[in-house]
């Protein structure tokens, strides 16, 4: 399995180098405006083609470019019933608090687990190699947390149900 | 090194302009106000700030010979200001525009200006003796998404613009009263000239060589377009290159442009003998391809990582690799301005960037590149 990591997370950042290409850009639409074209829509002219990632057919990166802003959304490898449950706990805890992290979408995208916009500011403020790193370390954290999550759950079920039937003994 | 110096402005540049003679800088430091530096003794001191737009400026542009600045915003104005006994006093200029305005520029023989804009239109104005005031007039072919930048042919009629739908359109902008009529060359106000679309992609950055005949702009797809003897039968080039897309061009001679943009780097093209313009090389060393930085597995870390490391320069490690990278910008940049012409050839030039950095550049090092420029 991890023989595709390192190819897929590779893919990830070389795209991602060549969509975070993003320069401030005003509303077209709306005077005196100024909105993250990725998510608007409304001109299509000033959006990129969305390209997908998958690495296998749970795992994908949706990466779709504007003119201004950039969304990747992720969807993670959710391998049984309490995995699914576990991410979407987890992912929805780092979701809410998305303004301690700057570039995080507070919903993900329909389909994916969770989304990333990053816009033009952000590429103003913060080196964009380091926003990139982030973004793939991100990735490669996420799949290392859920599992020791999952692994902790079963490990506490297992001393609370033998504490419990020692009773029985 | 072709760098002669580097300075660090402000947190991020969005446009400069130099006075003519090059001892004064107007920049936008990424807010609604023209910070104008000096240089004095080896230091910059910020001499005059200019406070009168809402919005982000977008572009300045500073006259050599009348000693004008004209400024456009995001907040759809426009305005030239003057120097009045030490003080700069501005004008405004009514645009009659419904969106932001993105670019502008003098003219080579100062008396007018052309304003590019998100309403896709491009807006020329000029000075009305009469009224004592600046007029505008609206371009009414449209382009079809907005204009990215403007530059004018040496003969002061011709305006040629960049838009975000690909397409490269020439307009002529004789004025009645404003241009001296030329007998070879009856166009109307607002004509149509040529349409080059030439780019799938997003344009920006146009600009004509020192005689007009040569054309240059780049699209996002990373690649440089060259179209030479504009009018009715163009020669159009397309250099594609393997790295990020450019932003902004320069002619530093007949047949030499430099291109700056997302790499942090200026490229150099240059064309041959037979007139096939190609991709010379960098002007620096190319930066090598980070490796991904340890920032720990808890994610209770990664939000103090994040702000720690993520913002610009603030580790040790980020300054240790830039330096041995060498790279003298360390994000985009986005504009590069000549600082000195010798005839029709400019041996200096600088560029800023959203680092805000003000990099100055002299070619007199790079002797295979003066050879080029000679000839």
């Amino acid at each position: 399995m991890a023989s595709t990591l390192r190819p897929y997370l590779t893919c990830i950042r070389n795209t991602l180098d060549a969509a975070m290409c993003l320069q401030n850009f005003p509303c077209q639409e709306v005077e005196r405006h100024n909105k993250p074209e990725i998510e608007l829509k409304s001109s299509p002219e000033l959006l990129l083609n969305p390209v997908l990632i998958c690495r296998n057919e749970s795992e994908k990166c949706l990466i779709e470019t504007s003119i201004n802003s950039l969304r990747i959304s992720l969807k993670v490898k959710q391998a049984d019933e309490l995995e699914n449950i576990l991410t979407k706990k987890f992912l929805r805890f780092l979701s809410m608090r998305a303004e301690a992290f700057q570039v995080l979408r507070r919903k993900p995208v329909q389909g994916y687990d969770i989304s990333f916009l990053i816009t033009n500011y952000h590429c103003e403020e913060m080196q964009k190699h380091k926003l990139i790193d982030f973004i793939v370390q991100f990735m490669e954290d996420i799949d290392k947390e859920i599992s020791e999550l999952k692994m902790s759950v079963n490990t506490r079920g297992r001393l609370v149900a033998t504490e419990f039937l020692k009773q029985f003994i | 090194m072709a760098v002669t110096a580097v300075h660090q402005l402000a947190q991020c540049i969005t446009c400069h302009a130099w006075s003519a003679d090059r001892s004064m800088v107007a920049l936008c430091p990424n807010n609604s106000e023209v910070h104008i530096y000096r240089l004095v003794e080896d230091k910059w001191e910020k001499m005059h700030v200019l406070q009168k737009h809402d919005q982000l400026i977008s572009g300045i542009d500073w006259s050599a010979r009348s000693n004008k600045i004209v400024t456009a915003s995001h907040d759809r104005n426009s305005y030239v200001w003057n120097l009045e006994r030490s003080e700069w006093v501005p004008t405004l200029v009514i645009l009659r525009l419904n969106r932001a305005a993105l670019c502008v520029q003098w003219s080579p023989k100062e008396n007018k200006f052309a304003v590019g804009s998100g309403a896709k239109t491009v807006c020329i104005c000029y000075y009305e003796q009469e009224n004592n005031w600046w007029v505008s007039k609206l371009i009414r072919k449209r382009h079809d998404s907005s204009v990215t930048c403007v530059s004018w042919h040496p003969d002061n009629i011709l305006v040629a613009s960049t838009s975000t739908d690909g397409k490269c359109r020439i307009f002529s902008t004789f004025i009645k009263g404003v241009d001296a009529k030329d007998p070879k060359n009856e166009s109307r106000f607002g004509e149509l000239i040529v349409q080059l679309d030439l780019s799938p992609s997003w344009t920006f950055g146009v600009k004509w060589s020192p005689s007009g005949n040569t054309l240059a702009y780049v699209g996002h797809n990373s690649v440089i377009y060259f179209v030479d003897d504009v009018g009715p039968s163009p020669l159009a080039q397309n250099v594609v290159f393997r790295d990020l897309p450019l932003r902004d061009v320069l002619f530093v001679s007949e047949k030499m442009v430099i291109g700056v943009g997302y790499d942090c780097i200026p490229m150099v093209f240059a064309a041959d003998e037979r007139g096939i313009w190609s991709f010379i090389r960098y002007l620096g060393e190319r930066k090598a391809v980070s490796s991904g930085s340890r920032y720990g597995s808890q994610f209770s870390e990664a939000f103090g990582k994040f702000y720690g490391q993520a913002k610009q320069g603030g580790s040790n490690d980020a300054s240790e690799t830039s330096r041995t990278r060498g790279v003298v910008h360390e994000n985009c940049i986005n504009s590069i301005i000549p600082l000195s012409r010798q005839g029709t050839q400019i041996r200096r030039f600088s560029t800023t960037g959203l680092d805000g950095k003000l990099v100055m550049w002299d070619l007199e090092t790079e002797q295979d590149l003066l050879e080029l420029l000679v000839h």
